[in-house]
């Protein structure tokens, strides 16, 4: 048995990776078994768990300003009271890469189904009838998925666009987010590339407040309150109906 | 920009919350996890390298890293304000090593006095003050078992980074001695910490 089957020296060796004393060449060949083993990941995360009450009962200090402004300077932040346009004002909390596929799909559709349906003078009931729709990006702001739902349906459809990993016993996981960015749960979603969600109540009820879409990964079978970890997925939901 | 208070219990899922909406670049999200977490970052950074106008500057790098890397460094592990301490301590420790060659842990002055590269917390011991926490209460009685010079080698090598070598040197003891306090210290805490799970 080599080292790295015993489970109690692992334990112990990521102990000394995360404490630091892991030294050398003894810490390069472990990162290179770290990158490919996710029990030693484990062990890092737990050990890391273990100390870091050690770091939170530290007495909080207080940064000076100039931290703060020197971050935003770093990473291009408008200073306060810039001016921002307005249109980025509005897309500023969703992904570039999905916005522009929400745009797409936003302008193209509508002339698409024009071009199938008939022309500009065709009647009204050519038009996409009222829906919510959401376009959802990968946190490298690609698009991903793509949600939509009639306005007083119960049946939601999702496109997938861009598949993200799940790993076994593990499933996406829908939510609703309102202006605050508080996350509602709305189901687990089925696996596939194109795929139906049955909602137990209308649309308008589950969405009502949705002013994002988000999916997190989540454990099978679980009813989680809030999301358990980082979003996969995340995006503006659309409204499509003309408000009087 | 100013600290916003939020009750400490409540402090871990907003941050966890936060952190999955800066993965997906909402600087809004950004802005209000800086001022729940960052006193609490700095004082981390402060801890390990002991000097505020640095621990500033690890501060600062762990936000820009975060923004323009946020998935990156966490393999197993969750974004979670634990997280955010442990990443704040590598840098802090990385920042002290890249200086480390110009500020001896261990010299005499110009007037022949020993100096030891080592400010007394703030507030009381390590371990007083993670009693003192509910959350850390436990790690702080697993902590207590261990002896007294072992614990000292621990915390030195959490708070500190020091390398086995630099511990043996810091605390004037053979290398194989401080290997042996650091490999029983660490099985013990596990020991202790998963029979009070």
């Amino acid at each position: 048995m080599t080292w790295n089957q015993n489970p109690r020296l692992v334990d112990l060796l990521a102990g000394g990776y995360a404490l630091g004393t892991l030294q050398g060449g003894a810490r390069r060949r472990f990162e290179k078994l770290l990158a490919r083993r996710p029990d030693l990941a484990e062990a890092v995360a737990r050990w890391n768990e273990r100390m870091a009450p050690a770091l939170l009962a530290l007495p909080p200090q207080a940064p000076a300003p100039a931290t703060w402004h020197a971050i935003e300077q770093r990473l291009g932040f408008p200073a306060p009271g810039a001016l921002v346009p307005w249109w980025k004002r509005l897309l500023q909390p969703a992904p570039a890469g999905a916005l522009a596929l929400g745009l797409m799909v936003g302008v193209l559709l509508p002339s698409l189904w024009q071009a199938q349906h008939g022309g500009p003078d065709a009647p009204a009931s050519t038009q996409l009838p009222e829906s919510y729709v959401g376009v959802l990006g990968l946190a490298d702001g690609r698009p991903g998925l793509i949600v939509s739902s009639l306005r007083q349906g119960r049946t939601v459809d999702i496109k997938r666009v861009a598949a993200v990993p799940v790993p076994a016993g593990q499933v996406l996981y829908l939510w609703s987010l309102d202006v605050a960015g508080k996350a509602s749960p709305v189901a687990p979603l089925p696996q596939g590339a194109f795929v139906h969600l049955q909602l137990g109540a209308p649309s308008e009820t589950v969405f009502a407040k949705a002013v994002e879409l988000a999916v997190s990964v989540e454990p099978e079978g679980s009813s989680p309150a809030m999301p358990s970890s980082a979003y996969v997925y995340r995006g503006l939901c659309g409204k499509l109906w003309r408000v009087p | 920009m100013t600290a916003a208070a939020l009750p400490a219990d409540e402090l871990p899922d907003a941050v966890a919350q936060l952190l999955s909406r800066v993965v997906l670049r909402d600087t809004s999200a950004f802005q209000r996890l800086y001022q729940l977490v960052a006193s609490r970052l700095l004082a981390v950074a402060v801890r390990v390298v002991q000097d505020r106008a640095l621990a500033e500057d690890v501060l600062q790098e762990v936000f820009v890293h975060l923004w323009n890397r946020p998935q990156t460094g966490a393999p197993g592990q969750a974004l979670s304000l634990s997280w955010l301490c442990v990443v704040t301590r590598n840098r802090a420790i990385d920042a002290l090593r890249k200086r480390r060659p110009e500020t001896p842990l261990h010299w005499r002055d110009a007037d022949g006095e020993e100096q030891v590269h080592d400010a007394a917390a703030e507030g009381g011991s390590p371990l007083e003050l993670l009693l003192a926490e509910e959350d850390g209460s436990r790690l702080g009685r697993c902590m207590g078992q261990i002896d007294s010079e072992p614990r000292s080698a621990l915390l030195l090598v959490y708070y500190e980074g020091l390398t086995h070598a630099e511990l043996a040197q810091r605390l004037a003891r053979p290398l194989g001695t401080v290997k042996a306090w650091m490999r029983r210290s660490l099985a013990r805490l596990r020991d202790c910490m998963e029979s009070c799970a």
